[in-house]
């Protein structure tokens, strides 16, 4: 005679041991963020190994192409995600409402957690402070391998882009490091 | 008053960290007395192939099946306190006598200071040794928050 615990989904069969257990949720939740921090990992390092394949060095040329390659990545995923996010929510009344969602929404949807600081100069310009960017913490907290944070930056970038750019709003997306892993995401939006 | 010798005595001594290829990834010491009196890599060397050789010998001589294997070693000052993951890496501590079991600790650095500051690290490759100082710092602060020690080891 089998029993079934309610909410744990766990079988228990007294002729053999334990047929099937159910992972919680929370420990899928765990293993679905690493699965997408490895893959961004091994993006960037494929990128950036297969335009080095051609030539032996890799000049400022081909980083940008880098930059780019994986920015536009990012671009079409943050066009879907934001139409997923936001399919139950009403419209934004004004830039200022849509940043915000940005900032709170869309950054716990995406990086775990909210940014930490918004400014602007109410002419277009924001700027999103994330004191522990969640692509940044595993590298390092200070100054080590500061060179080497834009790589992992590029595809969040286009991320925010193709989000800002499916509410409407096109923009240029860049982000700056100083000290990790605290990050700075420059937004300016694009008038026609 | 015995009581406050013996706590004293409490401390970690130094920790290795070896690869499956017997590549020292990682080495740090935090009340090492006595030096081996060869270069390091020598030392490593030594390490490494002194570990594997005890673990065949373990399981060769074992007078019944054996899952876990060789666990560690007493002499009269120290232990020596060993745990291998199923991915072939090696941590080693050496602490003093006052520690009986020191798998949990090995098993927290690797899932929670290894696997977190290294493996999720995009710039440091499995294999290279570990140049993180995020994994330093906090390997560090977590060694000297151990309650079995002190820094002032007799």
């Amino acid at each position: 005679m089998s029993k079934v615990y309610p909410g744990r989904n766990i079988e228990f069969n007294p002729e053999s041991r334990v047929v099937f257990t159910s992972c919680s949720l929370k420990l899928t939740g765990m293993a679905d963020e690493s699965l997408f921090d490895f893959l961004h990992m091994e993006i960037v390092s494929h990128i950036y190994k297969e335009q080095q394949s051609s030539k032996g060095e890799m000049d400022n040329k081909d980083r940008a192409v880098c930059v780019s390659v994986l920015e536009s990545m990012g671009f079409r995923v943050g066009q879907g995600l934001i139409e997923r996010l936001t399919r139950d929510s009403a419209s934004f009344k004004d830039e200022l409402d849509v940043m915000k969602f940005v900032c709170k929404d869309f950054w716990t949807k995406v990086f775990r957690r909210q940014v930490d600081n918004l400014r602007t100069n109410h002419q277009g310009t924001y700027v999103l402070q994330d004191n522990k960017f969640s692509l940044l913490t595993q590298l390092s907290s200070g100054k080590q391998y500061l060179d080497q944070a834009p790589k992992y930056l590029a595809f969040s970038c286009g991320v925010v882009r193709g989000a800002l750019s499916n509410l409407g709003l096109d923009s240029v997306v860049t982000a700056e490091v100083s000290v990790m892993p605290s990050c700075k995401f420059q937004v300016v939006i694009q008038k026609l | 008053m015995s009581q406050m010798k013996e706590e004293k005595k409490m401390t970690v001594h130094n920790l290795y960290i070896f690869d499956r290829n017997g590549s020292c990834l990682y080495y740090n010491e935090w009340n090492r007395k006595k030096q081996a009196g060869i270069s390091k890599d020598e030392e490593f060397k030594l390490m490494y192939g002194m570990l594997f050789s005890i673990r065949s010998f373990v399981s060769k001589m074992s007078p019944l099946d054996m899952k876990e294997g060789f666990l560690s070693f007493q002499t009269s000052k120290y232990r020596l306190h060993y745990y291998e993951t199923p991915s072939g890496l090696r941590f080693v501590m050496n602490t003093d006598l006052s520690v009986p079991n020191a798998r949990d600790t090995l098993q927290h650095i690797y899932s929670n200071l290894y696997v977190e500051y290294i493996v999720k690290n995009p710039v440091c490759v499995l294999g290279q040794s570990l140049d993180s100082e995020l994994f330093s710092s906090r390997l560090d602060s977590y060694i000297r928050a151990l309650p079995y020690y002190s820094p002032r080891a007799a």
